[in-house]
């Protein structure tokens, strides 16, 4: 019996680590192009690629945070995520609790209408998002407003639909305790239900961010179209490798700079994702 | 005169219940109307543009169903279909057995879980625009696909001959979509099979090892029936996203399009948003087909499982 449970633990230890492997392979490739000299990424055919670069070097970090450019970017692509998250929880929590509050027949259709969005492909309907925002009365609106009225389209669904998983696990108790005593179902909701739900709105929150801050296909059409210089991050780093000869090391350098703040993130948040993302998805 | 007092009656009975839920409506108006306008907006214009004929960037006709049936005779089209369909059917299982797996391994208590945990999350953090980057980079001429296929290195077999372009070659550019699309989805089908795993009571274990059973039986006589409503999930959610996919085969096989890429150089390379549009209402008619099918099927699979 012993014997064979620790059987079992030496595969599982076999497969947890090879599972790692796997995550973080593509991640540590990212970084060692980073850190290549010129010799370490054109062989010529003639040696291999080395897995670690011949003389490793940080000259690209240092031009990329010293170009002001990189930094107007990575301005905008915050902004730009922070209002999004900004919108989507002043106009999702909200209806998130009632819809987990108030039992009401067109409540499966409002779910369904408010979920429905994300049935179209991001490619078809940025489509016509970007063309209201760039040729429509709203074209006068900063870039970062309209991408992130874009992004918050994507955003709302999965913040009313955490959200609701969320409220539904706070007893109403709470609610009606506080009702009896004569407060207003607004003052219940913003004075006892909304700190109660905050560790599992800020799931949605990060959620959202992180939407935000990896989004390419409406930022790129939104701004693309349009003719700004300062573009969001990941618009900025397809145009890097969209060139005619793309530079490996250039390229691996700013996608590393543009992940590293949302891996610190990941690291410091996890806790918080892993609760939204059960309170939405267990019935 | 008593008609009048019913009907005042109703209304006033109407005007209450407004009034008492206007929290209700106060709370829920904004998102609905946030969404609705979207909604609307890209609707209209889908099925607008999709009956107006376009010629080199000019609307041209409209309305007329040229574009639809220009589409449906077009072997282009029906290529792009056979492709997305291969995605959906290759990665949406892909993602689910991954998935699975990264879940059972996480669902143990040991040391450093959370940081295991938060490695496993990476993918699922880092830009999709970065991870083709790296795919890019990986798979590139001269990259580390090709030296390790050549055999360049000491303990890796030749398997080539000559180099080969990944991303000029049918199988393997789609082969590398489907790959970058389940090591970035893999966290969130973990996430969902997680919160499954964790419901399960951990007595009916007990009761089964009690019994003789194995860990291999344990998991197809308990562990998968049990998690039947998280692997619907599953296999649903991620295979509407394989349906959408658009930045992996952009990126990764430009030459080669899914229905996605199709709309793009519809839109942006062709001038021919009319084209674009009716693409685009063919993938989502795809979308809640397949979906469809697709809760059929795990219907009866629900059905035959409890029958047993």
């Amino acid at each position: 019996m012993k014997k064979k449970l620790n059987k079992e633990k030496v595969i599982w230890l076999i497969m947890i680590i090879l599972c790692m492997a796997a995550v973080i392979f593509p991640i540590y490739i990212m970084f060692k192009y980073s850190i290549s000299d010129r010799t370490s990424w054109i062989t010529g055919g003639k040696y291999p690629i080395p897995w670690w670069p011949n003389k490793p070097t940080f000259e690209m970090y240092k031009y990329y945070l010293a170009d002001t450019r990189f930094w107007g970017n990575a301005f905008m692509s915050l902004q730009i995520a922070l209002l999004t998250v900004a919108i989507c929880m002043v106009i999702g929590a909200p209806a998130a609790y009632s819809l987990s509050r108030f039992k009401f027949s067109a409540k499966g259709v409002l779910i369904f209408l408010i979920l429905s969005i994300r049935l179209f492909p991001d490619i078809s309907s940025v489509i016509p998002v970007a063309y209201t925002f760039n040729v429509s009365f709203l074209y006068n609106l900063p870039p970062v407003v309209k991408v992130a009225l874009a992004h918050s389209v994507l955003g709302l669904p999965y913040v009313v639909y955490i959200a609701q998983g969320v409220f539904e696990t706070i007893p109403v108790d709470l609610e009606e305790q506080a009702t009896i005593m004569g407060a207003s179902k607004l003052y219940a909701f913003t004075r006892i239900v909304l700190p109660v739900a905050l560790p599992g709105l800020a799931a949605g929150a990060i959620y959202v961010f992180l939407l935000s801050w990896n989004e390419f296909v409406f930022s790129y059409f939104i701004t693309a179209t349009s003719s700004v210089s300062i573009i969001p991050l990941p618009v900025y780093l397809k145009s890097l490798f969209g060139a005619f000869s793309p530079n490996p090391v250039s390229v691996a350098t700013l996608s590393l700079l543009v992940s590293l703040p949302v891996i610190l993130f990941t690291f410091f948040v996890q806790k918080y994702m892993i609760s939204g993302a059960t309170a939405g998805a267990v019935k | 005169m008593a008609d009048d007092i019913r009907n005042n009656g109703r209304f006033y009975n109407i005007y209450r219940s407004f009034k008492k839920n206007l929290f209700l409506f106060w709370t829920i108006l904004p998102a609905i109307s946030y969404i609705g306008i979207f909604f609307f907006i890209i609707a209209f214009f889908l099925i607008n543009l999709s009956l107006t004929q376009f010629s080199g960037g000019q609307a041209v006709l409209s309305p007329t169903l040229a574009n639809y049936l220009n589409i449906i005779n077009s072997q282009e089209f029906r290529d792009a279909f056979i492709r997305t369909l291969i995605f959906v059917l290759v990665s949406t299982p892909l993602q689910l057995i991954t998935g699975l797996l990264f879940a059972m391994l996480i669902n143990k208590e040991f040391k450093g879980r959370g940081i295991v945990r938060s490695i496993f999350l990476l993918p699922m953090a880092i830009p999709t625009i970065v991870t083709t980057a790296i795919l890019l980079l990986f798979f590139s001429k001269g990259g580390h696909a090709t030296s390790l296929l050549l055999g360049e290195y000491a303990w890796f077999p030749r398997i080539l001959s000559r180099e080969i372009s990944f991303i000029n070659n049918e199988f393997t550019a789609i082969g590398i979509s489907i790959l970058g699309k389940v090591w970035r989805d893999t966290p969130i089908s973990m996430l969902i099979l997680l919160a499954g795993l964790q419901s399960i009571n951990k007595d009916q274990y007990e009761a089964a090892r009690t019994m003789g059973s194995g860990s291999v039986k344990n998991f197809f006589y308990i562990t998968l029936p049990l998690l039947v409503p998280a692997i619907s999930s599953v296999l649903v959610l991620r295979s509407i996203e394989a349906w959408k996919e658009f930045i992996f085969p952009y990126i990764l096989a430009p030459s080669y399009p899914i229905l996605g890429v199709l709309i793009e150089r519809y839109y942006v390379q062709l001038l021919d948003p009319g084209t674009a549009a009716v693409i685009g209402i063919f993938l989502i008619i795809f979308i809640i087909i397949g979906s469809a099918i697709l809760n059929w099927l795990l219907e009866q699979a629900r059905r035959y499982l409890v029958k047993v």
